[in-house]
C-alpha cells in the first residue's frame, strides 16, 4: 500500500484511499461523530485526538496529522468502541491499519513508537520460529531503543522475569518453532507480494 | 458423549500460559471433549502482527492454521485464548463474506500447495463450554465444591468483543455484562461477587510493552475485586491472567496499595472442584501469587 503522498494538508485523495483500501474504510463514511467511541475508551486520556476525531481529520484529508497522531499506537484493542457505535464503523480495525499504513509510509513518528519497535520483534518471532517466544521479542524489544534502555527496562522487570522463571512459565532453551517453517514463510511473502500488487492498482 | 474439537493452544500455551493449557487438557476430557491439536499450528498475529506485517500477510498466518486445521477434518476449531479467537475468528469471517480476500488467502497458501474454503467454524473454549457442554453437565462434575471462595470473575475484553453478543460469536453471551464467567464459578461451588469491571481492559500488549500507560486500569480491577472481599480473580484470557497477577508488585510501588490478589483461570477452578490433581492437574504451582484457599481443599 502506498497512500498518495498529498501537496496540501487537506487532500482528499487520502480520504479516497483510506476508503479503498483500508479493511473497513467504507464505513467510515457513515461515522456521524457522535463520540461514543472516545466516550467509551479506557485510554482515551492518553490519545491525542481519539477515533471521532481522528476520522474527521481522515475526512478531511489530513495525511500527515492522522499518520503521526499517537491515537493508533496507544489503542489497547479493546473493541469497546467497535460494540459501541451506532453505525457499525470497525473502529479498531481501521485504527489497527492505519499504524500498518504508517510504518509502511516511514513516518518517524510511527518508527519510535512503542508499540511499533515492540511489533518488529514480535513478528520478528512469528515469522521466524511460527510461535511468539515470549522471552525474545521482550528481550529484542526492550534493546530496540539502545543498549542503554534496554538494560534499564531489563533492571525494571527483573523481579517479574524471575517469578516467571520459577513457576515455569517463561520458556528457557531453544524457542518453540514450527516444523514448516519455511512453508510458512513462503505464505507470508506471498500474501505481502499480493498486499503490495493491491497497491499499486489502487 | 464424547466430541471430538480441533484445538489450537495458541502460542501463550507454551510460555506464560501454561497453567491454561494443562488444566484445560485436564478438565475438558472429564467433560466429554477431547482434543485434537491442529497439526504444526503457528502464531496468530495477537494485536500486534498488522503493524509490522501489514493487513493480508498477518491474516495470512490465521489461513495457514485454518488450512492445516480444515485437511484434518471438519470439527469446530476451539482455542481458550481471546487474541487467538479474535484474529482466527476474524480472519475465517471475513473470508467467507469477502470473495476477494479469500481468493487473495487463497493465492497466498497456493504458493505451498495448500488451500482452505472457509467451511470450519471458530469458536472460543468458553462458549462450547457454555452453549455445547452446559452447566448442569459442569456441575454434574463437581466432587468438591469449592464452598466459601469468593471469586471475581475477571471476563476481559477480547474473550466477548466484538462477537459475544453477534450472531457471529454464537450469542453466547453479553459483550458488556457476561454471566458465564460467573456462572463457571457458581457451578463449581464457589460463590461470584458482584464485579462491575469485568470486561474492563486490562491494557493487552500495551501494558507488556509500556505499562506506564496502563497500570492504573490494572490497578482499577485489583481495587474492586479487593473492595468485593474476592479471594481470587478468575479469568478466561491468557494475557489478562499475566498482566493482572505479575505487575501488582509493581502497582504497589507506584501507588502504595498492597495487592496480593491471586489471578486463577476458571478451568484451574474447575480442576480443583473436579477433584482433580491441584499441581498436576489444575496447575496452581504456576500462579506467582498462589491461591491458598484454592491449593488447600
Ligand atoms: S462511535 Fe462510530 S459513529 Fe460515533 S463517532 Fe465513533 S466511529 Fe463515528
Ligand atoms: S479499541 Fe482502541 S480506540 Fe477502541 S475503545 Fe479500545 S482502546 Fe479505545
Amino acid at each position: 500500500m502506498t497512500a498518495p503522498t498529498p501537496s496540501r494538508t487537506y487532500d482528499l485523495s487520502f480520504a479516497r484511499y483510506v476508503y479503498d483500501h483500508i479493511d473497513g474504510g467504507q464505513r467510515l463514511k457513515l461515522c456521524m461523530q457522535c463520540g461514543a467511541c472516545s466516550g467509551s475508551c479506557p485510554i482515551g486520556t492518553q490519545m491525542d485526538h481519539g477515533p471521532r476525531k481522528l476520522f474527521m481529520m481522515i475526512r478531511a484529508g489530513m495525511k500527515e496529522a492522522v499518520l503521526t497522531s499517537n491515537t493508533i499506537w496507544n489503542c489497547v484493542s479493546c473493541y469497546n468502541c467497535v460494540v459501541r457505535c451506532p453505525r457499525q464503523v470497525p473502529i479498531t480495525y481501521i485504527l489497527h491499519d492505519l499504524s500498518a499504513l504508517a510504518i509502511e509510509e516511514g513516518y518517524a513518528e510511527a518508527k519510535k513508537a512503542d508499540n511499533a519497535r515492540f511489533a518488529k520483534a514480535f513478528w520478528w518471532s512469528a515469522t521466524v520460529f511460527g510461535r511468539t517466544d515470549e522471552r525474545l521479542v521482550t528481550a529484542r524489544y526492550y534493546f530496540s531503543s539502545g543498549l542503554g534502555e534496554g538494560i534499564k527496562k531489563g533492571m525494571a522487570n527483573q523481579a517479574i522475569a524471575l517469578a516467571m522463571v520459577k513457576t515455569k512459565r517463561m520458556h528457557l532453551g531453544m524457542p518453540h518453532k514450527v516444523k514448516g517453517v519455511g512453508e510458512l514463510k513462503a505464505i507470508v511473502a506471498k500474501a505481502a507480494e499480493i498486499q503490495a500488487r493491491h497497491g499499486k492498482e489502487g | 458423549m464424547t466430541r471430538t474439537l480441533t484445538y489450537y493452544p495458541g502460542c501463550s500455551s507454551q510460555a506464560s500460559a501454561l497453567h491454561l493449557d494443562r488444566s484445560l487438557r485436564a478438565i475438558l476430557p472429564v467433560l466429554g471433549v477431547e482434543l485434537r491439536d491442529i497439526e504444526d499450528w503457528n502464531c496468530c498475529g495477537a494485536s500486534v502482527g498488522h503493524i509490522e506485517g501489514g493487513h493480508l500477510a498477518n491474516a495470512a498466518l490465521s489461513a495457514r492454521n485454518l488450512a492445516n486445521a480444515r485437511a484434518q477434518g471438519p470439527e469446530d476449531v476451539i482455542t481458550p485464548c481471546a487474541a487467538c479467537y479474535l484474529n482466527t475468528h476474524y480472519v475465517n469471517e471475513s473470508l467467507r463474506a469477502d470473495a476477494g480476500l479469500k481468493a487473495d488467502l487463497n493465492e497466498a497458501l497456493g504458493a505451498v500447495g495448500k488451500s482452505y474454503d472457509g467451511s470450519l467454524h471458530v469458536r472460543h473454549v468458553c462458549e462450547m463450554l457454555a452453549t455445547d457442554v452446559g452447566l448442569e453437565a459442569i456441575k454434574a462434575k463437581v466432587t468438591k465444591p469449592l464452598a466459601g471462595l469468593k471469586v471475581a470473575g475477571y471476563v476481559g475484553c477480547q474473550t466477548v468483543r466484538p462477537f459475544a453478543d453477534t450472531e457471529r460469536g454464537n450469542h453466547f453471551d453479553r459483550y458488556d455484562d457476561p454471566s458465564f464467567l460467573d456462572n463457571f464459578s457458581r457451578a463449581c461451588g464457589a460463590e461470584a461477587v458482584p464485579f462491575k469491571r469485568k470486561t474492563a481492559c486490562c491494557g493487552g500488549s500495551i501494558s507488556v510493552m509500556s505499562p506506564d500507560k496502563t497500570l492504573h486500569l490494572i490497578k482499577e480491577i485489583l481495587e474492586e475485586a479487593k473492595a468485593a472481599g474476592a479471594d481470587v480473580i478468575s479469568t478466561p484470557c491468557p494475557l489478562c491472567q499475566t498482566n493482572v497477577e505479575m505487575y501488582q508488585p509493581m502497582i504497589n510501588q507506584k501507588f502504595g496499595t498492597d495487592f496480593a490478589i491471586p489471578v486463577v483461570f476458571y478451568s484451574q477452578l474447575m480442576a480443583v472442584a473436579f477433584g482433580l490433581d491441584p499441581i498436576k492437574d489444575a496447575a496452581l504451582g504456576m500462579n506467582i501469587i498462589k491461591a491458598p484457599a484454592l491449593a488447600g481443599r
